[in-house]
C-alpha cells in the first residue's frame, strides 16, 4: 500500500502541508517557515523511499512506483504517475533543494511569509507532479501549475523591476505551451481517445508532416523553458528580479522542465521529425552556449551573470541530447542535475552576498575574501564545478555530452563538438573573472569591510551542494546508474526508427548511435 | 393543437415555478409593512432551487406542445444552470442593492421573471416561441439594467440594451417571417424543408438576432457600455445567464440547419466559423487596454462568446456532434460560475455612492492591494481570473480542453488554434488584475476594511468552490454534459 502509493505521497505531501499552512494565523511567521521546513524534509524523506526502491537492472520495468486510475474516463484523461530512472533522479533533485531554498529563505523574506511559503510548497507539488505524470493532460496541468506559484514568487517577493519581470516570464511560458495543448489534444485523438503516454507512445501513427508540426507545438513549448536561444530573453529579467529561493528553484528545478520535456515527450513521441529538426536544435543550442557564455563577460549585476551562464549550461545538455548517442544522452542528463545543483548553489551564495549588503552589482564588491573566507571557499568551489574542473560534477556531465557529440553521427558533429568546446572555456574566463572581481585583490569597498561570514544556517544550506558537487565528480556511478535504463530505451526507438527509414530509403546512412571507436567504457 | 396535456404542464414546470416566485415577490412588496426585506433574496434562491429540482426530477418527455418546445437533458441542463447562476445573482444582489439602499421585491421579480424566459428559451424548438421566450427573457433585463435609474450611465446602458435589443428582435422576427414564408412553419424541424435564397436571408436573420443576445462580432458593439453601466449584479445575471439561454436556442437552431440537407449549411458553417475567430480576436484584443474592470469583463465576455461558438461550430461536423455540444454545456456552467464569482468582487470593491460616479467606480485600482485588505476575497478573484484564463486547475481550464478537443475532433485546427493563442492573450489582461491585487500597494484612502455580508460571502464561497471542484474533479459534470448532448429532436 504505502510501497504503491509512495510516489503520490510524494508528489502531494507539500500541498496538504500547503493546505495546513493556510490554517495558520499569518501573524506567525516562524511557525510558517517552520512547518514548510518540516513539510519539505519528510518530503524528501519519503523521496529517498523512491531512490532506494528503484530497480536500475536492465530486466526492470520502464516505469516504477506507477498508479494508474480514472479521473475524466469519459475524455480518456486518467491519474497515471511513475517514474523511470531520468524522471527520478529530477525527484531527487526537486526535494532535495526544496528544504535548502526554505531554510535560504528564512531571513531574507520578511513581509507576507504564510503566503511565501505557501507557494514555495504548491510550488513544490507541482514541480514534482510534472515529473511523474503519464498522462499528457496530467503532465499539462502540472506543468501549467507551476507558473502561477512562481509567478507570484517573482511579483510578491522579487526586486524593483519584478512586475516587468514576472509578467514577461509568465507571457512566454504561458504562449508557449498552449499550442502544446493543441498538440497534446491532437495526438489524444489520433492515438485513440487516450491520454496516456505509454499507449499514446505505442499507438501514436501519423504522417511525417504532421508529426513535423507536432513536434514543432512540443518543442516550442520546452525550449522557451529551458531556454534556448532565441526564446531565452525571460530569463535573464525573471532570474535577476526574483527573490534567491524563486531564482534557485527556477535555475535549479524549473528549467529541467523543458530539457526534460525533449527527453521524455519531444523525442520519443515523435522520432522522424525529431531527426529531421535535429541539426537545427542542435545548431541553437551551440549558439546559446557560445552567445550565454560571451554575455556573461559583459554582465555587471551577479545574478544576470548566473542567469545568462544558465543559457549556456542548459544549451550543453540540449546538445548532448541531441547527439543521440549514449555518451551524449547519458551526459546531458547527467548535466542536468550537476546545472541545478552548483547554479543552484551560485544562485544561493549570490543571495548570501546580496542578504549582507544588499546589491548584486559587481563592483560593489571586490577583495572580500579575507572578510568572509567560507563564502568565498564554498564561492570557489562551486565555480569549479561550474566551469566542469575534473573531481567536480560539471566535469563528468561536459565530458560526456562533448565527446557524445564528437562521436555523434550527425553531419559536422566534430564541429558542433568543437564549437561547444570554446563554452566551456569561455566558461572558465567569466566565473574566474567574477570570483576574482568580488572576492580576491585589496578590499576596494569600505562597506565590505565587516561582512559576517556564514551563520549556523547558512552552513546548513551550503555544506549539502557543496557536498553534492564533490561527490558526484568522484563517484558518479550511482547519478548514472538510473539514468541508464531511459538512455537505453530512448535510443533502441531512435535505431528501430532508423531502420524503418533505412528500409524505405537504403541510400541512407544512419544518424543515431555512437561512431566507433566508442571512447567512453560502456559495452 | 387541441387543449393542453398534463404532460405538457408537467414538462413546463421549472418555468411555472419561476414565474410563481416572482408573482409572489411582487406581492410581498404591496403587503409590506416593515421596510426589511431580507427574506426576498432568500425566497429567490428558495424559488430557483425549487425550479432547478423540478426540472431534475420532472419527466423529461421530449416533444411537448405539438412539437414546439422540448423537453430533455438538454434543456434541463441549461434551465439548472440558470437557476443556479440566478440564485448566485439573488445572493450578490441583496448586500449590494442593500449598500445604495434600493432593495426592492421587484428586482427580484424582474430577476425571475428574465429566469423563466431562459428556462423557457432553453426548450423552445419553434421560432415564435424562441421569440416570445427571448422577449420575457429580454423585456426582464432591460428593465434591470436601467433599475438603479439615478445617474448618467445606467439610463444609457439600459437605453442602449433596450433599442439595440428591440432592433435585433426585430431581424429575429423577419427571418422567422421569412423562413415561414419558405418552408410554411416555423419549427426548428422544419428547416430541412427550406431552400433558396429567401430562406438562406431568413437564417442569416434569426441569426444576427441571436448574435445579439450573445454578443458575437459583429453585434458586440452594446455590450461593454450595456455592462459598465447596468448595476453589478445585473451584469453578473447577463453575462451568465442571458448567455447561456441564447447559446442554447442559438445550438438547436444551428443544428436544424446543418442537420437539413438545405443548401448552404456548410456556407452557414464557414460563416459562423469566421465569426468565432472575429469573437475571439476582437474580444481579447480590446480587453487589453481597459482600466475599468467590469469593462474588461464586458469584452472577455464577447471573447468567450467566441470560444463557445467554436464549439457550435464543432458541433456541426459528424461524428464531433456529441463531444461539441458537452463541451458547450460543460464550458456555460463553468462560466456561470466563474464570472458571477468575478462579478460578485467587483461589486463588493465598487464605490457605493452610485450619484456621483467617479472615473474611477471600476478601476484597476479599486483592486490595488487587496490582498492585504481582505485575503479571502483577492484569492478567490483569482481562482476566478484563473479560470477566466483558462489555466488549470480551474473550471475555466477544463472547459477550453474540452471544446479545443471537440473542435479538433471536428478538424477544425485553425479554430483551435486561434483559440489557444487568444486565450493565452487573455492571460495578459487577466493576470494584471492578479497583479493589481497581490503586487501593488492599496491607494491612498483606500485602506479601509471592506465588510463582506454573510449572503456574499456564501455566493463567493459557492462561486470559488464550484470552480475549483469543476476544474479538479470534472468528471460527474462532463457525464451529465454528455448524456445532456443528445437532443431530443
Amino acid at each position: 500500500m504505502a510501497q504503491t502509493n509512495l510516489l503520490s505521497i510524494v508528489v502531494f505531501l507539500p500541498v496538504v502541508g500547503a493546505i495546513a499552512a493556510a490554517f495558520f494565523p499569518g501573524t506567525e511567521p516562524k511557525q510558517h517557515k517552520a512547518l514548510t521546513l518540516v513539510v519539505t524534509l519528510a518530503t524528501f524523506a519519503a523521496s529517498l523511499g523512491l531512490w532506494f526502491g528503484f530497480d536500475a537492472s536492465p530486466g526492470a520495468a520502464e516505469f516504477q512506483f506507477e498508479v494508474h486510475v480514472p479521473w475524466i474516463p469519459a475524455l480518456g484523461v486518467s491519474y497515471h504517475v511513475g517514474l523511470d530512472g531520468v524522471a527520478l533522479l529530477l525527484v531527487m533533485l526537486t526535494t532535495a533543494l526544496t528544504p535548502i531554498v526554505v531554510l535560504s529563505a528564512w531571513n531574507a523574506i520578511h513581509e507576507r511569509v504564510k503566503e511565501f511559503m505557501i507557494a514555495i510548497l504548491v510550488l513544490e507539488t507541482a514541480m514534482l507532479g510534472s515529473f511523474a505524470a503519464l498522462d499528457l493532460i496530467l503532465f499539462y496541468v502540472f506543468w501549467e501549475g507551476v507558473l502561477i506559484p512562481m509567478y507570484l514568487l517573482i511579483g510578491i517577493w522579487g526586486s524593483d523591476n519584478r512586475l516587468y519581470a514576472t509578467v514577461k516570464f509568465f507571457i512566454y511560458t504561458f504562449v508557449a505551451s498552449v499550442l502544446m495543448l493543441v498538440a497534446i489534444i491532437y495526438v489524444g485523438a489520433k492515438a485513440g481517445g487516450t491520454f496516456d503516454y505509454p499507449q499514446i507512445r505505442q499507438a501514436l501513427d501519423v504522417s511525417v508532416s504532421t508529426q513535423r508540426w507536432l513536434f514543432l507545438a512540443f518543442a516550442v513549448a520546452f525550449a522557451v523553458k529551458v531556454p534556448m536561444f532565441p526564446f531565452h530573453t525571460w530569463l535573464p529579467d525573471a532570474h535577476t528580479e526574483a527573490p534567491t529561493a524563486g531564482s534557485v528553484i527556477l535555475a535549479g528545478v524549473l528549467l529541467k522542465m523543458g530539457t526534460f520535456g525533449f527527453f521524455r515527450y519531444a523525442l520519443p513521441l515523435f522520432p522522424e521529425a525529431a531527426l529531421h529538426y535535429r541539426p537545427l536544435v542542435a545548431t541553437l543550442a551551440v549558439i546559446g552556449i557560445v552567445y550565454g557564455a560571451l554575455m556573461c563577460l559583459v554582465q555587471k549585476d551577479m545574478k544576470r551573470l548566473v542567469a545568462y551562464s544558465s543559457v549556456s549550461h542548459m544549451g550543453f545538455v540540449m546538445l548532448g541530447l541531441m547527439a543521440l548517442t549514449a555518451e551524449g544522452l547519458t551526459g546531458g542528463v547527467y548535466q542536468m542535475l550537476n546545472h541545478g545543483v552548483s547554479t543552484g548553489a551560485l544562485f544561493l551564495l549570490v543571495g548570501v552576498l546580496y542578504e549582507r549588503r544588499h546589491t548584486r552589482l559587481i563592483s560593489e564588491y571586490g577583495g572580500v575574501a579575507r572578510q568572509v573566507p567560507w563564502i568565498a571557499t564554498a564561492f570557489v568551489v562551486v565555480t569549479l564545478s561550474s566551469i566542469g574542473l575534473p573531481g567536480t560534477n560539471g566535469f563528468v556531465g561536459e565530458f560526456l555530452i562533448l565527446s557524445g557529440t564528437w562521436l555523434a553521427k550527425l553531419l559536422h558533429a566534430q564541429w558542433f563538438s568543437a564549437i561547444g568546446a570554446t563554452g566551456v572555456i569561455l566558461g572558465a574566463v567569466y566565473m574566474l573573472l567574477l570570483v576574482e572581481r568580488v572576492f580576491f585583490g585589496a578590499l576596494s569597498n569600505e562597506k565590505n569591510r565587516l561582512l559576517p561570514d556564514l551563520s549556523l544556517r547558512e552552513w546548513f544550506v551550503v555544506t549539502p551542494l557543496v557536498v553534492l558537487i564533490v561527490a558526484m565528480g568522484f563517484m558518479p556511478q550511482p547519478f548514472l546508474d538510473p539514468a541508464r535504463p531511459s538512455v537505453d530505451r530512448l535510443l533502441s526507438r531512435f535505431a528501430t526508427v532508423e531502420q524503418r527509414l533505412r528500409d524505405q530509403d537504403p541510400g541512407r546512412a544512419p544518424t543515431t548511435g555512437t561512431q566507433p571507436p566508442a571512447l567512453a567504457g560502456r559495452e | 393543437m387541441t387543449g393542453l396535456s398534463p404532460i405538457d404542464v408537467v414538462a413546463m414546470l421549472p418555468v411555472a415555478v419561476l414565474v410563481a416566485g416572482a408573482l409572489v415577490l411582487l406581492m410581498s412588496e404591496v403587503f409590506l409593512t416593515s421596510g426589511r426585506r431580507g427574506f426576498m433574496a432568500g425566497l429567490t434562491v428558495a424559488t430557483a432551487l425549487l425550479a432547478a429540482l423540478a426540472a431534475l426530477l420532472a419527466p423529461a418527455p421530449g416533444r411537448v406542445f405539438a412539437g414546439q418546445a422540448v423537453v430533455d437533458g438538454f434543456s434541463v441542463f441549461v434551465t439548472v444552470t440558470v437557476c443556479g447562476g440566478l440564485a448566485l445573482t439573488a445572493l450578490i444582489g441583496a448586500p449590494w442593492l442593500h449598500a445604495r439602499d434600493a432593495e426592492r421585491g421587484e428586482f427580484y421579480a424582474l430577476a425571475l421573471f428574465a429566469a423563466s424566459g431562459m428556462s423557457l428559451l432553453a426548450s423552445a424548438a419553434d421560432l415564435l416561441v424562441a421569440f416570445i421566450a427571448i422577449e420575457v427573457m429580454s423585456l426582464s433585463t432591460y428593465a434591470l439594467a436601467a433599475y438603479m435609474r439615478r445617474g448618467r450611465k445606467p439610463a444609457e446602458a439600459a437605453f442602449k440594451y433596450f433599442l439595440l435589443g428591440a432592433f435585433s428582435s426585430a431581424l429575429l422576427l423577419y427571418g422567422t417571417a421569412l423562413i415561414y414564408g419558405v418552408t410554411g412553419s416555423t419549427l426548428f424541424a422544419d428547416f430541412a424543408r427550406g431552400s433558396g435564397s429567401l430562406f438562406v436571408i431568413g437564417v442569416g436573420l434569426v441569426g444576427a438576432g441571436l448574435a445579439f443576445k450573445i454578443a458575437a462580432v459583429p453585434f458586440q458593439m452594446w455590450t461593454p457600455d450595456v455592462y459598465e453601466g447596468a448595476p453589478t449584479p445585473v451584469t453578473a445575471f447577463m453575462a451568465a445567464g442571458v448567455k447561456t439561454a441564447a447559446f442554447a436556442v442559438l445550438v438547436r437552431v444551428a443544428l436544424a440547419v446543418w442537420g437539413g440537407a438545405a443548401e448552404g449549411s456548410v456556407r452557414f458553417g464557414a460563416v459562423v466559423a469566421v465569426l468565432a475567430v472575429l469573437t475571439m480576436l476582437f474580444g481579447n484584443l480590446l480587453a487589453v487596454p481597459q482600466r475599468s474592470v467590469k469593462r474588461m469583463l464586458a469584452y472577455s465576455s464577447i471573447a468567450h462568446a467566441g470560444y463557445l461558438l467554436v464549439g457550435v461550430v464543432s458541433a456541426g461536423a459528424a461524428g464531433a456532434r456529441e463531444s461539441a455540444l458537452s463541451s458547450v454545456l460543460f464550458y456555460l456552467a463553468a462560466y456561470t460560475a466563474t464570472v458571477i464569482g468575478a462579478f460578485a468582487v467587483v461589486g463588493a470593491v465598487e464605490r457605493t455612492e452610485v450619484r456621483s460616479e467617479p472615473a474611477d467606480t471600476w478601476d484597476l485600482s479599486r483592486l490595488a492591494g487587496l490582498s492585504r485588505r481582505r485575503p479571502g476575497l483577492a484569492f478567490v478573484m483569482t481562482v476566478f481570473m484563473l479560470s477566466l484564463a483558462g489555466i488549470p486547475p480551474t473550471a475555466g481550464f477544463v472547459g477550453k480542453f474540452l471544446i479545443f478537443k471537440a473542435a479538433i475532433n471536428a478538424q477544425a485546427y485553425g479554430l483551435a488554434i486561434v483559440g489557444v493563442l487568444t486565450s493565452a492573450l487573455g492571460a495578459y489582461y487577466y493576470l494584471r488584475v492578479v497583479v493589481y491585487m497581490y503586487m501593488r500597494a492599496p491607494e491612498a484612502g483606500e485602506e479601509g476594511v471592506l465588510t463582506l455580508g454573510p449572503a456574499l460571502s456564501v455566493a463567493l464561497a459557492a462561486s470559488a468552490v464550484a470552480v475549483v471542484i469543476l476544474g479538479i474533479g470534472p468528471g460527474p459534470i462532463t457525464d451529465l454534459a454528455r448524456a445532456a448532448s443528445m437532443l431530443g429532436q
